[in-house]
């Protein structure tokens, strides 16, 4: 993941959100206290995300969201795209959404 | 153009819109119902609201580490992604290439949204933005 372009950070969690692993690019004003709470986050966004995905799906009759294949918040500098227990920042300027999404996919 | 017509006249996306912070309106233009549309602009406010929450947490662990103020978000779908910058929304197909050019248009069309997001939605109601938001 940390080949992605403008790739900042790289992280794996746990299904509670906590932070597993991480890889930071030298030089980020990112630290793995940070990294620990967008894990968190992501986890909750992909819940939210799914529960509203699935509401949407029976409401309107439109398919096509699940399953989820990520969320991604989009910050200042920075983005954040997580899916499954994987997550990847990268620098909005260089960012390739769809590589992202694509690198975080599970195998 | 307006963003809205620049983001329809692109083959590929479902449905784009506008959604306000406080209260009911919206527009919008695409492949959804008056009342989807409504629902949609309801998902998109709740969602923006909460990222921005998030982000304040960050940064009180990590001052300027360059979430704030977030511009939006996205959710991918197997087959539909929704992206909201600002107080825009687009519903759009997975093609190739399709999702790094809608981010780049809204991104680019919408501007880095200014500190204080809420003030700034609401403002574009007229609204006081001295009132308090939440």
């Amino acid at each position: 993941m940390m080949e992605l372009p403008g790739a900042l950070a790289a992280f794996t969690y746990n299904d509670r959100g906590a932070l597993q692993s991480h890889v930071l690019r030298e030089g980020t004003e990112l630290t793995p206290q940070v990294l620990d709470l967008l894990a968190r986050s992501c986890v909750a966004n992909l819940a939210i995300a799914s529960m509203e995905a699935s509401g949407w799906e029976a409401l309107t009759g439109q398919g096509g969201f699940q399953p989820l294949k990520g969320i991604s918040v989009v910050g200042l500098e920075w983005s954040v795209v997580a899916n499954g227990n994987r997550g990847v920042v990268v620098k909005n300027r260089d960012a390739d959404y769809e590589a992202a999404f694509n690198a975080v996919q599970t195998a | 153009m307006h963003i809205v017509k620049q983001l329809m006249a692109i083959p590929g996306v479902i449905a784009a819109g506008e959604y306000a912070y406080r209260g009911d309106r919206f527009s919008y233009e695409g492949a959804l119902t008056e009342e989807f549309a409504r629902m949609a602009s309801i998902v998109c406010r709740a969602n923006t609201l909460s990222v921005n929450m998030q982000a304040e947490i960050f940064e009180s662990f990590a001052e300027n580490c360059g979430c704030r103020p977030v511009q939006g978000w996205i959710v991918r779908g197997s087959q539909i992604t929704v992206c909201a910058v600002g107080n825009y929304f687009s519903f759009i197909e997975n093609r190739d290439e399709l999702l790094n050019d809608v981010m780049t248009i809204m991104r680019a069309k919408v501007g880095d949204v200014q500190d204080d997001l809420l003030a700034s939605l609401y403002a574009r109601l007229g609204g006081d933005t001295k009132e308090a938001l939440y």
